[in-house]
């Protein structure tokens, strides 16, 4: 008898220590001992994960739990509101970003977010994509022609665009405008792309595609997705993280806590038994 | 014995107890079958040895219900975690059970010829051999029910003596035959029921490895006793 009553070794650690059991992967972004105030209420608590480079990252869980917040902290959403603070460390790249001297543009250059709803500018489609090119780098015409096309292929929409690029982007399907935004976001050149809730508003078919460019971007970028669909965090990630109030419960590889999650709470939640 | 919380949707949970109740009733009804089985031999009764015979379809029906409603329950509620495993561990179980049914058929089967031939003591062997198979059976069924892991790894450790009262038998027959070539029919007939009772041991600890596996969610690993020696080369030289 060989694994008789054996635990699984190392996993009772794995939500303190933010490192998921025979990760192999290189870590892109690290979080420790993070904590986030809204008010009087804690909405994360001594958060700490490493998000590993050129990975789809999920997180998971219910409403509430702080899984929209830490995205957005990843990219210093909050900072728009000067009482929020969040403490601690979020290291990409060797530079802790909490850190007021990590300018929000340079961030923002390295960490490109999409959000629920599509939000196009109103402008033409070229337009929204060349917009936040220019307010960060300057580019000839034809340099900005390009790069364009590059974040629309990137983005599996130039096909579909390429012959319209001056027109409004308010005439694309929503699944379409979505994707104008992901070349919006990776026009950019970002290393980290957070996808929050990226298709709750998206029909099926849209979903798929929005799915299958998310398998493709993770050959270039790092991705974060916040979803609320657990087989899309199923079907999408490397590795996916369930929080509940304000926590990090636990953090694994996607097969593992769709198979036999360590924690009771992860598979009451994705068993759908919570509540 | 684990008992998870219940299902947010209420009739996901009842799916999943018809799923168990379901595989319980099969295999019962499989135990059922080679107990009657061992009857019919004792008895050598002919038409009641076919009735035995006839009877496997209905564990044959409950396993296309039981795949039916597996592959309902993959495509309509996508189960995950403890769900997946028990899901999956159901289509496994009930084909373990519908082996088993047809293993007692193949014991009852066999005892049509055998009891045109005359009676051989050695026969009486067989009740226990399929006694220590069907309570193999039932106490692994009871660990399935109760996902009682630990009970169903005792099962699994306990068929070595199925295994080895087989080996006995066996020795025993090969003694009969090399005796007296008129015990050649018979016996022959005897070492393939036993030879099918000693494989239904090995399903019920196949059914014991999907119960483990059910609970602790990775394989039962452990090396396990074998002592059905009767593959062995120098099985005669012993």
């Amino acid at each position: 008898m060989t694994n008789m009553n054996e635990a699984a070794p190392s996993f009772a650690a794995t939500a303190q220590t933010g490192k998921p059991d025979n990760s192999q992967f290189p870590t892109k972004m690290t979080v420790r001992d993070l904590n986030f105030h809204y008010g009087d209420f804690h909405a994360l608590k001594n958060i700490a994960m490493d998000i590993p480079e050129k990975k789809v990252t999920a997180i998971i869980g219910p409403s509430g739990c702080g899984k929209s917040t830490l995205l957005r902290i990843f990219n210093r959403i909050y900072a728009i509101y000067p009482k929020l603070v969040a403490t601690g460390e979020i290291v990409l790249d060797g530079e802790n970003i909490l850190d007021a001297k990590y300018s929000l543009n340079r961030l923002r250059s390295k960490v490109g977010m999409v959000f629920q709803k599509p939000v196009p500018f109103p402008m033409t489609i070229f337009e929204n994509v060349a917009y936040g090119i220019r307010h960060h780098e300057k580019l000839s015409r034809a340099d900005m022609e390009s790069r364009v096309e590059q974040a629309l292929r990137s983005a599996a929409l130039w096909d579909e665009v390429k012959d319209k690029l001056k027109q409004s982007a308010l005439g694309l399907s929503g699944g379409q405008q979505q994707r104008l935004c992901i070349a919006r976001g990776i026009a950019l050149k970002p290393e980290v792309l957070l996808l929050d809730e990226p298709t709750s508003a998206l029909d099926p078919i849209a979903t798929s595609r929005i799915e299958q460019l998310v398998e493709e971007l993770k050959n270039d970028y790092t991705i974060v997705i916040v979803t609320h669909n657990m087989q899309q965090a199923a079907r999408c990630s490397d590795l996916t993280a369930f929080m509940y109030m304000g926590e990090l419960v636990e953090f694994d590889r996607t097969e593992k806590i769709f198979t036999k999650p360590n924690k009771k709470q992860t598979e009451d939640y994705i068993t759908g038994r919570f509540g | 014995m684990n008992t998870p919380r219940e299902h947010i949707i209420k009739s996901y949970d009842d799916e999943l107890t018809r799923l168990t109740g379901e595989i319980v009733r099969m295999g019962e009804l499989a135990v059922t079958q080679l107990e009657s089985a061992i009857d019919v031999v004792e008895r050598r009764d002919e038409r009641a040895a076919q009735r035995v015979v006839d009877n496997d379809e209905a564990i044959d029906a409950l396993e296309q219900e039981i795949s039916h409603d597996v592959v309902r329950l993959l495509a309509l509620r996508a189960p995950i975690a403890g769900d997946l495993r028990n899901v999956f561990a159901a289509l496994r179980i009930a084909a373990d059970i519908e082996r088993i049914g047809d293993y007692a058929a193949n014991v009852a089967k066999r005892s049509i010829p055998l009891s045109m031939v005359a009676p051989i003591s050695a026969a009486a062997k067989l009740g226990y051999l399929a006694e220590l198979a069907a309570s193999e059976v039932r106490t692994v069924l009871t660990a399935y029910r109760d996902r009682d892991a630990e009970a169903a790894y005792q099962v699994w450790k306990d068929d070595a003596d199925l295994d080895e009262a087989y080996t006995g038998l066996f020795r025993e027959l090969l003694t009969y035959m090399m005796e007296d070539p008129r015990n050649i029919t018979p016996c022959t007939h005897l070492l393939f029921m036993a030879k099918n009772i000693e494989r239904i041991g090995d399903h019920a600890t196949n059914i014991a490895e999907n119960v483990w596996f059910v609970v602790h969610g990775e394989p039962l690993v452990a090396p396990r006793a074998k002592r059905d020696l009767t593959a062995s080369p120098d099985f005669d030289r012993k």
